[in-house]
């Protein structure tokens, strides 16, 4: 175990490293691997954008959501129709978008208000199951189409970004979608992470570890939580339009926007981490690359995974995801972020500053 | 009228067939506090069984009591292996597991069974076309009539079983204060586990009945069932036995005259929206439910 100080060259040496490693992968990704692999990537990203937002309030507030998928829903409908039926640029979409889940997610928080733990699943439940309902209605088939969805969205032509320059056909298209998806991803975690270490965030953790001594503290629940589900069906709708215009298509069945969209969400929080920054960052690209190696396991498999999952024709994915859920559960509660933490501090700790003094100091 | 009667009758045998599932809910959480999420598909797995041993060639009948042990047998071990632990670490640490169930279970059932074409499941009661009486014009069929008494019959005996053994008695102390409830001698672990089991039975018994009118088996059949079914907890409240039972009736009742009498509106593929929607206003004006009491929390 190494010991070094808060600010002093090790640390910002480490930290340099850090990022510089990171910046590495993030242009690695798009210029040197495949299409697929791109789009991966992407489909990485909008569920990391997803699951920061329900961090906001699961992890952060321990207000209970398995609504999320709604939101997600209501923006990718959102952009879906404003760019087909009302031409809009899709950039703008994003906007709007985010202005129209920010209200619902208010409205939706009011019985939040009054209730939490199971009884705030349940509404949030009815929330995630009434979302596609309400959209194969036919009374609503004017606006959406109905259970068929909408498709072909997307950018007629693709904007001229700086650096990246003119990008062309379905491998330019992969590309600037990636982009797109990072620069929302820097976005929606700046974001969280502004909300987080502010004194909302704090009075967000306080509500989470106990309500009844937040409120006596001083913070005004009903605003809080209100304000902080807004917030997050906001950026939950970005990952929505993200996936729509990445994908061009949306169904009141499809991926995310169902419930199954909402589970997916909270495993990908809960296996990263819970209440932390970082958590859905590594929950996110964990999840795709699960869902990505075990898709394929089935009767063709060998060796072990044949033996194990070679008698059904139908892949064990889900089955998989359900028992690593489980695992986490049983082995760090905290997450995969938990996790290594808890390891890495048995390789390099670093010594915070000791309070009242601005000038690092050697040793302890 | 006859049209009348007929959706509340409709809606009546439905309705049991929620209160079932929703008993089952009220059950689990009136012991460990918590909201299985994964009850339905408990209740789906467990109509597989039971389903494999009627292809086995055993009697239908034993097949769904044998399916009912099963789901016993699951529900006590998953309470045992997995729940009882994690609830010791963290309270959502349930919530997530119960999820975790939800996907593995759907999973399993899939890779099981789902590679067949969808498993065609009989009927406990006569099913035929012309298996029904007309009572004051409305069409009676005897399946209704089976699944509505088989519905009460087993509500009614849990109502023994709650107030008149010395086991209902444990488990509602056990309900009230867990921990005096250990201090007096009352086998905690075991209550819990036997809550979940009688819960998983009663789940297999619903789904039983639910893939007996539905003709079929997949893996989808009890999430609409148990959204209906958790809508019936809500409403009842969570705590309320005769509750759940009370609003399980009630909310059949009440989708088959929203459906029926508003074919435009609502009609049957707004249905479930009915069971959703009272869910939020429930919770929005009063959580408690109708039946259920309010947590007092002390500072």
């Amino acid at each position: 175990m190494m010991k070094i100080n808060h600010g002093s060259p090790q640390h910002w040496a480490l930290r340099t490293l850090g990022v510089a490693l990171i910046a590495l992968i993030i242009v690695w990704v798009p210029t040197q691997m495949s299409t697929s692999r791109i789009g991966q990537f992407s489909d990485a990203f909008v569920l990391i954008i997803a699951a920061m937002s329900l961090n906001l309030v699961l992890g952060f507030t321990g207000q209970i959501s398995i609504g999320h998928s709604a939101f997600f829903g209501i923006g990718g409908y959102t952009a879906a129709i404003l760019i087909k039926d009302h031409g809009w640029s899709p950039g703008y979409t994003f906007y709007a978008a985010a202005a129209l889940a920010f209200v619902v997610g208010c409205l939706i928080a009011l019985p939040a208000l009054r209730i939490k733990g199971i009884y705030l699943a349940l509404v949030t439940l009815a929330v995630a199951v009434l979302f596609p309902t309400l959209v194969k209605w036919k009374k609503l088939a004017w606006l959406t189409d109905g259970a068929k969805g909408i498709d072909s969205v997307r950018y007629d032509e693709l904007p001229v970004w700086p650096i990246l320059g003119e990008l062309k056909g379905r491998d330019g298209r992969a590309v600037f979608a990636y982009w797109l998806a990072f620069v929302l991803l820097v976005v929606t975690y700046l974001v969280c992470r502004g909300l987080v270490k502010s004194r909302f965030g704090r009075s967000l953790v306080a509500i989470r570890d106990n309500e009844t001594a937040a409120a006596v503290m001083g913070v005004n629940l009903t605003v809080t939580k209100v304000l902080v589900f807004g917030v997050s069906a906001a950026l939950c709708a970005l990952a929505g339009v993200l996936s729509t215009l990445r994908t061009g298509v949306i169904t009141p069945e499809g991926q995310y926007v169902t419930l199954l969209g909402s589970i997916v969400f909270l495993l990908i929080m809960v296996v990263g981490g819970a209440g932390t920054l970082w958590g859905p960052i590594v929950g996110g690209l964990v999840y795709v690359w699960l869902d990505n190696t075990t898709r394929g396991f089935g009767s063709e498999s060998d060796g072990v995974i044949g033996f194990l999952f070679g008698w059904s024709d139908q892949s064990p994915a889900t089955l998989i995801l359900g028992l690593a859920l489980v695992i986490i559960m049983f082995v760090a509660p905290y997450g995969l972020v938990g996790l290594i933490k808890r390891l890495w501090v048995k390789v390099v700790v670093v010594v915070p500053k000791p309070a009242g003094t601005s000038l690092p100091t050697t040793g302890q | 009228m006859e049209r009348l009667l007929q959706y509340v009758f409709d809606g009546l045998s439905l309705g049991s067939i929620y209160a079932l599932l929703a008993l089952g809910l009220v059950v689990v959480f009136r012991g460990t506090g918590h909201l299985n999420f994964a009850q339905g598909e408990m209740a789906m797995i467990c109509t597989f069984f039971t389903w494999q041993f009627h292809a086995w060639g055993l009697p239908l009948v034993v097949s769904v009591l044998l399916g009912m042990v099963a789901g016993f047998v699951l529900g006590a071990g998953v309470e045992v292996s997995l729940i009882r632990r994690v609830a010791k670490k963290s309270e959502a640490g349930v919530f997530v597991v119960s999820i975790a169930m939800f996907l593995g279970f759907n999973s399993l059932a899939g890779m099981i069974w789902g590679n067949l074409p969808p498993e065609e499941m009989p009927s406990l009661f006569p099913d035929e076309p012309d298996d029904f009486v007309r009572i004051f014009g409305a069409v009676w069929r005897y399946e209704y009539i089976g699944i509505m008494i088989v519905a009460l019959l087993l509500m009614g005996l849990l109502f023994l079983l709650f107030a008149k053994t010395k086991f209902g008695l444990a488990m509602r102390a056990v309900a009230s204060n867990p921990e005096s409830a250990r201090l007096v001698g009352i086998p905690t672990g075991v209550v819990l586990a036997a809550s979940w089991g009688i819960a998983a039975a009663m789940g297999a018994l619903s789904g039983a009945m639910v893939g007996g009118l539905a003709g079929e088996l997949t893996s989808l059949l009890m999430f609409t069932p148990f959204i209906y079914a958790s809508a019936s907890a809500t409403l009842g409240g969570f705590d309320s036995p005769g509750g759940a039972v009370i609003a399980g009736l009630l909310i059949g009742v009440g989708e088959q005259l929203a459906a029926g009498y508003a074919p435009g509106w609502i009609g049957q593929e707004l249905r479930l929206g009915v069971a959703l929607v009272t869910i939020f206003v429930v919770l929005l004006f009063k959580p408690s439910g109708l039946f259920g009491s309010t947590k007092v929390e002390r500072v």
